[in-house]
């Protein structure tokens, strides 16, 4: 075994390879990673659909037409009607506009529905008019002067351009887009600590080597460069790992809130740009892994002579 | 050793060094030495008296506790982490328990010096199994070092100590688990290098060592330092040094 040539190999001076740090640092990179990977794709989610939100919901606008309070239902019917028709006719002519497309009864009962049952006659009901305005591509209006003109066309039309329940929306989205970012800012907190500690560990392990190494005339970088090459390489299979498990289960996610009624969650889906992010996380987690490992080790070394 | 110009420079230079540990009282107290570079000293005292404090200032691997201390003309008081490692790649040092790395083959132990510096692997090769061969471990090389025994440990040390050509060569009981035969031969080499330009300074209790080699002493007694020419016959306690 002494005269074994074959065991030229060179060998890292530090023997890091056997450290029990290292499985514990793979598991908690690769929980880390799966959690950060989870959380991302929520937070891109959420701007996807937020941007969605915005592209269906720019350019265009709607016009309410109160229904009449005549008591004879016939009368207020065709009260309603001609205040329809006067504004549609004002929308039609207006600079800004590019296509006005009343709602049917059918379409209008569809809105209802949800709210009212099947057990109740639409048609005997006061239900307000809608008409969706597209304007043109790269149309300015001033919607406080549309709704001013639209009032002396007729008293009964009123201008909704979404922004009151967008707003509740994008409120709403930006609340759990800070969570989500506070998450991931906790995740990537605990987990450079627990380099920190493990590498600090494995510093006092190694202590014997490393006092040899600086006697020899090592410079604290050739220590920090051999830890950081190993908690990088560390830090990367962690976070293949966790993210083989976090994509079935982003996947898992999104099929889920697919099924909700309304839309409005399938309207978050990730592009081509979201999950290079995602599948790139190992990378970063292994960045984080060798750049936390190696300041560790330099401001450590730091206190020795 | 006779001063000549070239040595006029001082490799070391203490000017009342102390040196504590803690709260602790002084180990060593005013120590004030100019070892020429070139120079070969022998270092003495009884167990306990400091030599090993005071190679491990002399190997920077403590600063003083006070005092002025210069290596190779630079102030370390005042010197930083990166400074003192460049000058630590000057000095080779045989430190009496060895200090090896044991899981590494004697190869990559003797290389450990070199490959610090950033030699490529060819010359490292070249130059480690040279020196296996002449301190007799080539058949060794791959062997694991905490597979050898003391006196083979002794011999990787060494051989670690002056693979790189240091200017200064600090030795803490070089020879004192080899055999008799191999024993004159590490010494050997020491005098070699220092006739290279090495400035040695050996730490022994071996009278023989001494009197067999005609170099001045410095011997530690009481917490200082005195310097004896070389002496055939003298007792290590310090008693008839003058």
């Amino acid at each position: 075994m002494r005269d074994n040539e074959s065991k030229v190999q060179r060998k890292h001076e530090l023997p890091l390879e056997g450290d029990s740090t290292g499985v514990f640092l793979k598991v908690m990179i690769s929980i880390a990673v799966f959690i950060f990977a989870l959380t991302l794709a929520g937070v891109l989610s959420i701007n996807s659909m937020l941007q969605n939100w915005n592209n269906s919901i720019l350019g265009s606008f709607t016009v309410q037409i109160i229904p009449s309070t005549e008591s004879n239902h016939a009368k207020a019917v065709a009260e309603t009607i001609e205040n329809q028709n006067k504004t549609i006719e004002f929308l039609k002519k207006h600079e800004a506009v590019d296509v006005v497309t009343p709602l049917n009864d059918a379409q209008l009962q569809k809105l209802i529905k949800p709210w009212l049952g099947d057990g109740v006659d639409l048609a005997k009901l006061p239900i307000p008019r809608l008409i969706d305005v597209k304007l043109k591509p790269d149309a300015e209006l001033n919607y406080r002067k549309l709704a001013e003109q639209l009032a002396e066309v007729s008293p009964a039309a009123s201008l909704d351009n979404h922004k009151l329940w967008l707003n509740k929306l994008i409120h709403f989205a930006d609340g759990l887009k800070m969570v989500a970012m506070t998450i991931l800012i906790l995740v990537l907190l605990v987990n450079s600590g627990a380099i920190f500690y493990s590498t600090q560990t494995s510093l006092g392990l190694h202590k014997y080597i490393i006092e040899i190494l600086h006697l020899m005339g090592a410079k604290d970088t050739y220590i920090a460069q051999q830890y950081a090459r190993r908690t990088g390489w560390i830090g990367l299979i962690g976070g293949v790992i966790g993210i083989v498990l976090a994509i079935p289960a982003i996947f898992l996610l999104g099929n889920l809130a697919s099924e909700i009624e309304g839309g409005i969650i399938s309207e978050a889906n990730l592009s081509v740009m979201a999950w290079g992010i995602i599948f790139s996380l190992p990378l970063f987690a292994g960045a984080v892994a060798m750049l936390t490992a190696y300041y560790t080790v330099k401001r450590t070394l730091e206190k020795m002579i | 050793m006779t001063e000549t110009k070239d040595n006029i420079c001082p490799i070391i230079e203490m000017h009342n060094v102390g040196i504590r540990y803690g709260q602790g009282p002084e180990i060593l107290s005013d120590i004030k030495l100019c070892l020429k570079k070139g120079s070969f000293h022998f270092l003495t005292g009884r167990s306990g008296a400091g030599k090993t404090s005071l190679l491990s200032l002399m190997y920077l691997a403590q600063k003083p506790s006070r005092g002025v201390m210069g290596v190779f003309g630079k102030n370390i008081n005042f010197a930083n982490r990166d400074s003192l490692s460049l000058l630590r790649r000057k000095i080779g040092v045989v430190f009496q328990d060895f200090r090896l790395l044991e899981h590494m083959s004697a190869f990559d132990n003797v290389a450990l010096p070199l490959r610090i510096c950033g030699m490529n692997d060819k010359e490292v090769k070249k130059r480690v199994t040279e020196l296996l061969a002449w301190v007799e471990l080539d058949k060794s090389m791959y062997a694991k070092a905490s597979t050898l025994s003391g006196g083979e440990k002794q011999r990787i040390a060494i051989a670690r100590a002056v693979i790189n050509r240091p200017e200064l060569l600090l030795a803490d009981e070089p020879t004192g688990n080899v055999d008799n035969d191999i024993a004159p031969k590490l010494m050997k080499l020491f005098v070699e290098l220092n006739k290279l330009g090495t400035t040695v300074v050996i730490a022994t209790h071996s009278e023989k060592l001494i009197t067999d080699f005609m170099y001045p002493r410095l011997h530690l007694q009481n917490r200082s330092l005195r310097v004896y020419p070389p002496a055939k016959v003298f007792g290590l306690g310090g008693g008839n040094e003058r």
